[in-house]
């Protein structure tokens, strides 16, 4: 009975994952694969920053305890962000928060970072489709229920 | 005072319309009313970027009298600027409003038109919550300032500032030598191919100093830079003169040159030791004061040897000019005695001018031979080298010539420091894009030319100079005006604790200590707005303005409801 409710439960899952996408490159890319027409996994939902470094570690938290399953922070390639470094920052800043999360008892894979320049729309699509993918099969974000959320 | 929001959805002709249920939304989005303690009006439109629809948007948010709008469109990739420029029209401040991307991010990536539909709800719903969390803010125009300045009177330096004069720009002309012309004027001949010699250069010269519009300042080096394209303040000072020239300007052109890489430091080289083993300049100079290459103990050389690429390995990039300039050096060798031996050791001949090949041919005509080898060390003035078939050789000289790897000039570092424009692995200023901008920087206003852009020869150091002139005078228009960036980020005095994590991270060194008040200032002028120092901030007391920490949760709150 208990086992029914939760594929049941499982079955009805539908991940809400916040994408933090710089404004140069990988924004730039989302909208190459919307104007490519490409299927995208509707669970993320995009916010733009100015770069990712701007993506700070309580951006993230916040969002994961917010009720977010997901979070992906994309940028520039390393190299050609527009700001010169601020991708090395956020990757940095990504590292930490790995450990973070884990600490706190959430899965790390919740948190994902990926270099997608304004060309690779391609590459956008299978990103996020993979990454929600990903998502679903790791179920719920553990702080919702934990804090009844 | 309620918010009233004013929520319009363009049909994008069939490519919203036909992918997403609009209507639905406009029935769903007035649940948000009583939620948020606002008032909505909520509408369609055919299309919102066509002069139809800029003239409804710019109606409907006189006649409602909206605080705030939102707009369910297209990327604001493609018409941010569109609608901003409806709202400056009106009362409305432009960061009072945004739009939301449900074309590219919903109706084009989402078949299923009711997931869509849900979809660009959520879009919008979080649109509509950044918003009540957006601040006005106020937009500054600047006059330009159109005059330079240009750091390094070599021949970038001067031919930047002859192509600015013609255009009646004000050039200010900074040196640290005491005479200008740079490397080139202190040569003993230019390439066969550059017609004229050194008499060309100091042409130049006397056309700058005779110039009304350039005011050269000799033996003076920049102290202090503030500000961004169009408006520079800049420090000129001299070393011991306690007096500095404040100058403004609108753009800055960096032309500080190559040096050459120190032989003295480099493995199997004997260049510090022997009095007949001297560099490439050495050779210029010399044959520019004497018209003759000389043996320092006295009399002529009998045989020389010219050795290519010394320190390319180390360096790691081909200096290009210097293949070229050697050839040149065994033809004044060759004129002084046509029966001289003259072997050139290279490593594969960088020729890359049209006519470099020819000259080239024309020296071994002249009996120069050329030698290319793997391996070569130098023991006094006798030359050690592996050929390309393996075997090894020594040969003795009464001289040897170097050619030193190119490297940035002295002082170049702190100079980076200085204008905040980041260097690449060489060590030579990093220009924005290879491609797409090569004389610009990241830092917009300042440009680099001349052999400090990368080692060149003068042909192109002109090029460089002529091309920063051109974007100068192109963005640079006198009476025009300039909005710098306001989205940039601010420090709350009572949270800062003074650490200076946040001056650390930010690569334009934007953000200075001020010792009275033990806290740290961003300068607004200089701050691009990307944020990486509201991350680095332990205090909370960054605030970077139109990414506020409240804008990105608010937004992303509504994102996973
Ligand atoms: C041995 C040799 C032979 C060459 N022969 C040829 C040739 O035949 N043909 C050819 O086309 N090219 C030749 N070249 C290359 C040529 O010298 C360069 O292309 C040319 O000098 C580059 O000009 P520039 O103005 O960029 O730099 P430079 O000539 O190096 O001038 C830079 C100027 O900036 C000044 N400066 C530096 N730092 C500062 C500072 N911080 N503040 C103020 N002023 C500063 C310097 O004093 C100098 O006056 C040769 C180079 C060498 C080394
Ligand atoms: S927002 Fe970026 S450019 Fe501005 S002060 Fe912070 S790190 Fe520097
Ligand atoms: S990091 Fe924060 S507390 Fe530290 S100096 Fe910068 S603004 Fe002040
Ligand atoms: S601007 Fe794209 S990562 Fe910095």
């Amino acid at each position: 009975m208990q086992e029914k409710m939760e594929n049941q439960e499982l079955d009805q899952f539908k991940p809400k994952i916040v994408g933090f996408l710089c404004n140069w490159c990988t924004y730039a890319a989302a909208d190459l694969a919307g104007s490519s027409k490409m299927e995208i996994d509707p669970a993320l939902t995009v916010i733009r920053v100015m770069c990712s470094s701007r993506v700070d570690h309580n951006l993230v938290l916040t969002t994961f305890f917010s009720g977010a399953d997901g979070v992906l922070i994309a940028g520039c390639h390393p190299g050609d962000c527009h700001y010169g470094a601020g991708n090395y920052y956020a990757r940095r800043r990504y590292a930490l928060l790995k450990k973070v999360m884990e600490s706190l008892g959430l899965e790390s894979e919740r948190l994902k970072l990926s270099w997608i320049s304004a060309a690779e729309g391609n590459r956008y699509a299978e990103v996020v489709n993979s990454f929600s993918e990903k998502i679903r099969q790791l179920g719920p974000n553990p702080i919702n229920k934990m804090s009844g959320l | 005072m309620k918010a009233k929001v004013g929520v319009y959805v363009c049909e994008c002709g069939p490519n919203i319309s036909e992918k997403v249920d609009i209507d639905k939304i406009l029935e769903t989005l007035p649940g948000l009313e009583e939620y948020r303690e606002i008032e909505l009006v909520v509408k369609r439109f055919g299309l919102l970027c066509s002069g139809d629809g800029k003239t409804f948007l710019e109606d409907e948010i006189n006649n409602n009298g909206l605080t705030h709008l939102v707009l369910g469109a297209c990327s604001p990739r493609d018409h941010d600027k569109t609608f901003i420029g409806v709202c400056k029209k009106t009362s409305l401040n432009p960061f009072l409003y945004k739009i939301i991307n449900i074309r590219e991010h919903c109706a084009w990536i989402i078949s299923d038109k009711d997931k869509a539909t849900e979809k660009a709800i959520t879009y919008i719903r979080a649109g509509i919550n950044r918003v009540l969390f957006q601040s006005a803010l106020l937009e500054k125009k600047l006059d330009i300032n159109p005059d330079v300045l240009i750091i390094g009177g070599g021949i970038a330096g001067m031919e930047a500032a002859l192509s600015l004069a013609a255009r009646d720009r004000t050039v200010y002309l900074v040196e640290k030598d005491d005479h200008l012309g740079g490397k080139a004027v202190l040569l003993g001949g230019l390439l066969p191919r550059q017609g004229g010699g050194p008499a060309k250069i100091r042409e130049k010269i006397e056309s700058v100093l005779g110039n009304d519009m350039i005011k050269v300042y000799l033996e003076s080096e920049l102290e202090g830079v503030i500000g961004f394209l169009g408006n520079f303040e800049v420090i000129v000072g001299s070393p011991g003169d306690e007096e500095k020239k404040d100058l403004k300007v609108g753009a800055i052109i960096v032309a500080t040159g190559s040096g050459l890489a120190d032989p003295a430091i480099l493995e199997g080289l004997d260049y510090s030791k022997t009095d007949e083993v001297i560099t490439s300049m050495d050779a210029e100079r010399m044959f520019s004061k004497e018209g003759k290459i000389s043996l320092k103990s006295g009399g002529d050389p009998k045989s020389v040897a010219l050795i290519h690429c010394v320190g390319r390995e180390e360096k790691g990039y081909c200096s290009r000019i210097c293949c070229n300039y050697m050839i040149k050096i065994a033809g004044y060798l060759k004129d002084q005695s046509a029966d001289m031996k003259v072997t050139e050791f290279h490593r594969g001949l960088c020729l890359p001018d049209k006519a470099d090949q020819g000259f080239q041919k024309e020296a071994e005509g002249r009996g120069v031979e050329f030698k290319r080898v793997r391996e070569l060390t130098i023991t006094g003035t006798n030359v050690r080298y592996e050929g390309m078939d393996g075997k090894s050789e020594g040969l003795k000289f009464d001289m040897v010539i170097l050619a030193p790897a190119l490297e940035p000039s002295e002082g170049t570092e702190g100079m980076a420091d200085l204008l905040g424009v980041p260097l690449s692995e060489s060590g030579y200023y990093q220009e924005i894009h290879q491609t797409t901008n090569p004389v610009a920087t990241s830092i917009e206003g300042v440009f680099v030319v001349g052999a400090a852009h990368s080692p060149k020869g003068i042909t192109d150091s002109m090029l460089f100079a002529q091309a920063s002139a051109g974007k100068i005078l192109s963005q640079l228009i006198p009476g025009g005006k300039i909005t710098p960036e306001i989205k940039v980020s601010e420090i709350l005095e009572a949270y800062c604790t003074g650490c200076g994590n946040c001056l650390d991270v930010c690569v334009y060194g934007a953000i200075y200590y001020d010792e009275g008040r033990g806290i740290s200032v961003v300068n607004e002028a200089v701050c691009r707005g990307c944020g990486n120092c509201f991350g680095s901030c332990p205090s909370g007391a960054l605030r970077t303005k139109h990414f506020t920490n409240t804008q990105l949760y608010e937004e992303m709150r509504e994102a996973i409801r």
